[in-house]
């Protein structure tokens, strides 16, 4: 028995399992109708339950542990640092968005993901910097003139 | 009656706002079929904002041109790179490339696009004559057979994830719970929202599959930093002309292969998730079994192109078949049309046809005519194929992530729906990462206001349990649900093991006393009698022959790849 990537996955979806369960007895009950507001859950909860002890004990048993091709949790987050980090870039983009809005808020996140994926030297600097100001702008264009959505203004730029 | 709704629906249809929308969504679909790392399901969402200021029959219009378009987008790449642009498309690559390779490119996607072009025609005729029959059937079903239906087609999808059964089964669940979270369906109380007031409207369907399927997907494209900065493509296809009088001479001439690859396209689309990236290759596989010349497959032969193609259109009509007739989405694309008809107040369900019969007809023409435009604008687009590939993937996926997020903004005006799609859209990264398969969770999602709206009718009606295995369509839909369970293990033992001898009789007998029980006549007492016998006859010739395994029955299909990971 060797604890591998699967082994934490069902702990993970064991923990998950535990939470929804306790949470379903904190529905209310409806005073009316044949079935409870907590019944559906349930009933899906049961077998996810059950299907995350089998994938436990059957990750637990196997015989042959998953090799961590990427070397650990280190290696794992090396293998998947863009992604990441493009996680993070649009993290801060819906944060900051009540400042930026979206038009300022949307070029500076195209802006920062493009100069990040694509590189930083000075030409590409301002190739990414066109590129952003243009797509986002006729973008916000679109959405804003052509189909009549208000997108979110920032405090920076009132509505911008 | 089917004649009026034709007329008025192509009254709906055919302005001059709603062609030239359909012709943006085939000339959008094809270029975002040929990209690689771009599915057709993917430009299919990223269309969908725009749709929301139409009218109903031109935003769904625009969607099946871009779903026609998409479907034979990828063979373009397939052909000229050799990389498929679309999961529907990897099989079209085995033949199609080595035949551009051998100099006649021009040849190929001639053969490719005028196979999209009869596969999506015939499939349009079955769907038009067929869905208003399943529909008829449709309207026999009681809350008990909905809520089966729903268990089959979420068994079935989890199933598809091949090795990973369990994983499957616990993707799907995971979007059953995700659909609870908020508020009940029944009776609007709040639950499974663990104190926070935005989550008391939950998640909104959308923004939670754009975020587990585009989102992630787009940052899938960018993981690979060396990728993420080369261009999509190299390929230099803009001397190339489609021979476009050969090519529909030579399908036209395989015509055998060509109806039995649409047959399975259609009879694949039907089966909930399984979606064009089984049946290309399905049909590749049974092209080349039935062939004289088995040995040609794989050295550039037409053969190898037209049963690809013409099922993966062929497929489209299908999914639109059990989507318009029953209500149940089969894939990410009618989800997302689903989605598209429930932002218009339209419920698809066994009326929908009958009560929205304009909308209804609408979607019938708009894949008829799409699958037409395909046919004329595959040469355009192909010169724009060029242009775009020379992009670098990290430019496209930045901005379309930007896109993504005005998109999900615009569905309703709420914030808190991009944080959905960032939050789905890291939930799907990290399930894709860890081996689980998107498409059950998205399905799980779709599907768990439904199941939970007819079990709550059904428990509004009797408490007993009974009906689920006593009412015909209920067994029936559970029995295939039980046989998907398994079908797995079958696949994998099919030829090494001797149960698996038994497995399809016995399917074919355990269906019959579903049918034995349902109404009318013929069914109960012409179609049961004979999967029984038919059943009783294969296990008897089994058993005549000594219970041997054929060595040649192995089950492996050509090249297939693994299809929890076509996430299409």
């Amino acid at each position: 028995m060797r604890i591998n990537r699967d082994v934490i996955v069902a702990i993970a979806l064991l923990i998950i399992c535990a939470l929804f369960i306790n949470a379903s007895f904190r529905i209310k009950e409806a005073t009316f109708g044949q079935m409870s507001s907590a019944l559906w859950p349930r009933i899906i909860l049961a077998p996810l339950t059950i299907l995350s002890f089998v994938y436990l004990v059957r990750s637990l048993l196997q015989s042959e542990p998953v090799r961590e091709k990427r070397g650990g949790l280190s290696g794992w987050i090396g293998y998947y640092k863009n992604p990441i980090v493009c996680f993070f870039l649009f993290f801060i983009f819906l944060i900051t968005m009540p400042y930026f809005g979206m038009l300022i808020g949307g070029i500076l996140f195209v802006f920062a993901m493009l100069t990040y994926l694509g590189g930083y030297r000075p030409r590409d600097i301002v190739v990414h910097g066109t590129i952003a100001v243009a797509a986002v702008g006729i973008m916000w264009s679109i959405f804003t003139f052509g189909l009549g959505v208000i997108l979110p203004s920032g405090e920076i730029i009132p509505y911008l | 009656m089917i004649i009026e709704n034709i007329i008025n629906a192509s009254v709906e249809l055919f302005t001059i706002s709603t062609v030239i929308l359909m012709a943006v969504g085939v000339v959008a679909g094809l270029i975002a079929g040929a990209i690689p790392g771009f599915t057709f399901a993917m430009a299919v969402v990223l269309v969908l904002p725009f749709t929301f200021s139409m009218t109903p029959v031109a935003g769904l219009a625009t969607m099946m041109g871009v779903y026609v378009g998409g479907l034979s987008g990828g063979l373009m790449s397939g052909i000229l790179t050799g990389i498929p642009g679309t999961p529907s498309s990897v099989a079209t690559t085995f033949d199609g490339f080595p035949m551009a390779r051998n100099g006649q490119p021009g040849l190929a996607l001639g053969l490719g696009v005028w196979s999209s072009f009869f596969g999506g025609i015939l499939s349009a005729i079955v769907l038009v004559l067929v869905a208003p029959q399943i529909a008829l059937i449709g309207l026999e079903f009681q809350p008990w057979d909905f809520f089966s239906l729903v268990i089959f087609a979420l068994t079935v999808t989890a199933s598809l994830a091949a090795d990973n059964l369990l994983k499957g089964l616990i993707s799907g669940l995971l979007g059953l719970l995700v659909a609870t979270i908020g508020t009940d369906v029944i009776f609007g109380l709040p639950r499974l929202n663990f104190g926070s007031e935005a989550l008391v409207q939950g998640f909104q369907f959308l923004p939670v599959l754009i975020g587990l399927f585009a989102f992630s997907q787009l940052l899938n494209d960018v993981r690979d930093p060396e990728m993420a900065r080369s261009k999509i493509s190299d390929g230099d296809a803009q001397s190339i002309k489609i021979e476009h009088r050969k090519a529909a001479i030579a399908v036209l001439k395989s015509w055998v292969n060509l109806l039995r690859s649409t047959i399975i396209g259609i009879f694949v689309g039907i089966l909930p998730a399984a979606g064009s990236s089984i049946s290309n290759i399905l049909a590749y596989d049974q092209a080349k079994k039935s062939s004289k010349t088995p040995e040609k497959f794989g050295t550039g032969f037409s053969d190898g192109i037209i049963a690809p193609e013409s099922a993966n259109n062929a497929t489209a009509g299908g999914t639109l078949i059990t989507m318009m007739a029953l209500g149940i989405p089969g894939d990410i694309v009618t989800a997302i049309m689903l989605g598209a008809l429930l932002i218009h107040d339209v419920v698809p369900s066994p009326s929908f046809i009958a009560d929205q019969p304009v909308i209804a007809y609408s979607i019938f023409i708009s894949f008829f005519v799409a699958t037409f435009m395909m046919l004329g604008l595959q040469s355009i687009t192909l010169k724009g194929f060029v242009r775009i590939t020379r992009l670098k993937m990290y430019i496209l996926a930045s901005i379309i992530l930007f896109y993504t997020a005005v998109g999900v903004f615009a569905l309703n005006n709420i914030e808190f729906d991009m944080w959905t799609l960032f939050l789905f859209g890291v939930f799907g990264f990290v399930l894709k990462a860890l081996g689980f398969p998107i498409v059950p969770v998205i399905l799980g999602v779709v599907l768990g206001s439904i199941a939970e709206k007819n079990l709550s009718q059904a428990f509004a009606i009797t408490t007993d349990l009974a009906p689920f295995i006593t009412r015909p369509w209920s067994l029936f839909f559970l029995t295939l649900g039980a046989v998907s369970i398994f079908f797995p293990a079958y696949q994998k033992s099919r030829g090494k093991e001797k149960w698996t001898l038994a497995f399809i009789p016995v399917f074919v007998m355990a269906l019959s006393p579903s049918v034995f029980m349902m109404d009318g006549v013929i069914r109960p007492y012409a179609v049961a009698p004979i999967l029984l016998v038919l059943g009783g006859f294969m296990l008897w010739r089994r058993i005549s022959g000594g219970w041997v395994l054929d060595q040649d029955d192995t089950g492996a299909l050509v090249d297939a790849p693994d299809p929890s990971q076509l996430d299409e």
